[in-house]
């Protein structure tokens, strides 16, 4: 067994309609770091234009670290997050 | 007590709470449903009932035409015939348009038939500036609604009161009034303050009205607040630490009933009083704190102050706005004044 990474991609839940958008924010973070997640766990709410998109977590484990704080703008693509597998 | 978030503990904002609570117990209870203005296919336009269309349906999740009487009328009658309807008025200040549905028949009619009917229905309804929405938009009014006998008030500041407040508003018998400042829903387009969002557990609990909660315990002033001020008496309450003044913040949590013997008992330990309250300053709920108060523990009275909205019209613009709603440190100020 070994400890895996895994981002969370803001790009795979981008919402549908918003393709030729390329910023959103970070509305509220739900978990902290070192809060321990079930894969499909919501993890935050991030908003595109004014389209509210619920991030599930991609794996299950720990959240080892976030990226972007509750407020702060983001770039499509931008991880979100990381989630420490175990 | 305060109900503290640790970091292996997941968090939910204020509106996720509210919606948790409605949710549960529409799946326990058959004749409970929602109605209100952009409540279903919206999600509430501040977040208040957001997803619960998709688990409901529209026949329990149901948007209404734009005319207060007639959709808080039916929430009365609904709930006179047995039903636990939840009503949203979309901002506390449009309540005028449905005066007669809310203060003569939501509030009177179990007294006016003898107990023949009662009225198990929650008005949910938006209160609350520091959005720059003008005088129409902004309003609180907690001392509108906690004026009239017959109506329970409610007012949580953080997730976790939210959703053991909205349990109870829904399994009583009697017409509540639930009153969620807009500030403190988790908002991405109005960030709320650090602390309403808190760890919520999954399970209902049920918090019962007429308990104030103490939100931070102190020994040299007592603040009394409500609400979106719960927030900013806490920030105040730090800033006064570092200057070796220890204030006690008292949460209300209910206007109706309220919980006198809190506020007495805190009073009696500090012997200073600070009301604070997003409402208009008079004929109102600091006014109210303070004359309950000196009633019963004029004795241990040493210095009091009330900090309120103005009795003027809330501006729409943003400096003059900030100058009349009551910041941090306009209570900092006020309890650094009763120390004196």
């Amino acid at each position: 067994m070994s400890d895996e990474t895994v981002a969370v991609d803001s790009a795979d839940y981008w919402p549908e309609g918003s393709e030729d958008v390329d910023e959103g924010i970070v509305a509220n973070w739900f978990v902290r770091a070192g809060t321990r997640v079930e894969e499909g766990e919501t993890l935050c709410e991030m908003q595109v234009e004014k389209v509210s998109v619920d991030v599930p977590a991609p794996a299950g484990g720990e959240v080892s670290e976030i990226l972007v704080d509750e407020g702060d703008d983001f770039t499509r693509g931008d991880p979100l997050a990381r989630i420490r597998s175990a | 007590m305060s109900q503290e978030t640790h970091a292996e503990e997941r968090e939910l904002t204020m509106s996720r709470a509210m919606v948790g609570a409605i949710a549960h117990e529409m799946r326990e209870d058959d004749e409970v449903f929602v109605m209100g203005e952009d409540i279903a296919d919206y999600g509430g336009i501040f977040d208040s009932t957001e997803g619960l269309l998709e688990e409901f349906g529209h026949d329990r999740i149901m948007d209404v035409p734009i005319s207060e009487t007639s959709f808080i009328g039916a929430g009365v009658g609904a709930a006179q015939a047995g039903m636990r309807p939840i009503v949203e008025l979309m901002f506390a200040d449009f309540f005028g348009v449905a005066m007669d549905q809310i203060y003569n028949n939501m509030a009177k009619n179990t007294y006016m038939s003898g107990g023949s009917v009662s009225v198990p229905m929650v008005l949910m309804t938006a209160v609350g500036g520091t959005y720059n929405d003008a005088a129409q938009h902004s309003q609180t009014l907690y001392g509108t609604f906690a004026h009239l006998p017959g109506m329970k008030v409610v007012v949580p500041s953080n997730a976790y009161d939210a959703k053991g407040l909205m349990h109870n508003a829904i399994r009583d018998d009697d017409p509540v009034v639930y009153m969620f400042h807009k500030r403190l829903m988790g908002l991405g387009w109005m960030p709320a303050p650090e602390g309403p969002k808190t760890g919520v557990p999954d399970e209902p609990y049920a918090i019962p009205f007429g308990e104030a909660d103490v939100k931070r315990e102190g020994e040299d002033a007592t603040v009394v607040t409500l609400g979106l001020h719960v927030h900013r008496a806490l920030e105040a309450a730090e800033e006064l630490a570092a200057e070796g003044i220890d204030a006690e913040v008292i949460d209300l949590r209910t206007l109706v009933p309220l919980d006198t013997d809190a506020v007495i008992e805190s009073v009696r330990k500090t012997g200073r009083l600070v009301v604070v309250d997003e409402d208009y300053r008079s004929f109102g709920v600091t006014g109210e704190i303070v004359a309950r108060t000196t009633e019963e523990a004029l004795g241990d009275l040493h210095a009091v102050r009330r900090v309120a909205m103005p009795d003027v019209p809330i501006p729409y613009a943003r400096p003059l706005e900030n100058e009349v709603n009551p910041g941090v440190e306009d209570v900092a100020d006020a309890v650094r004044s009763v120390q004196e």
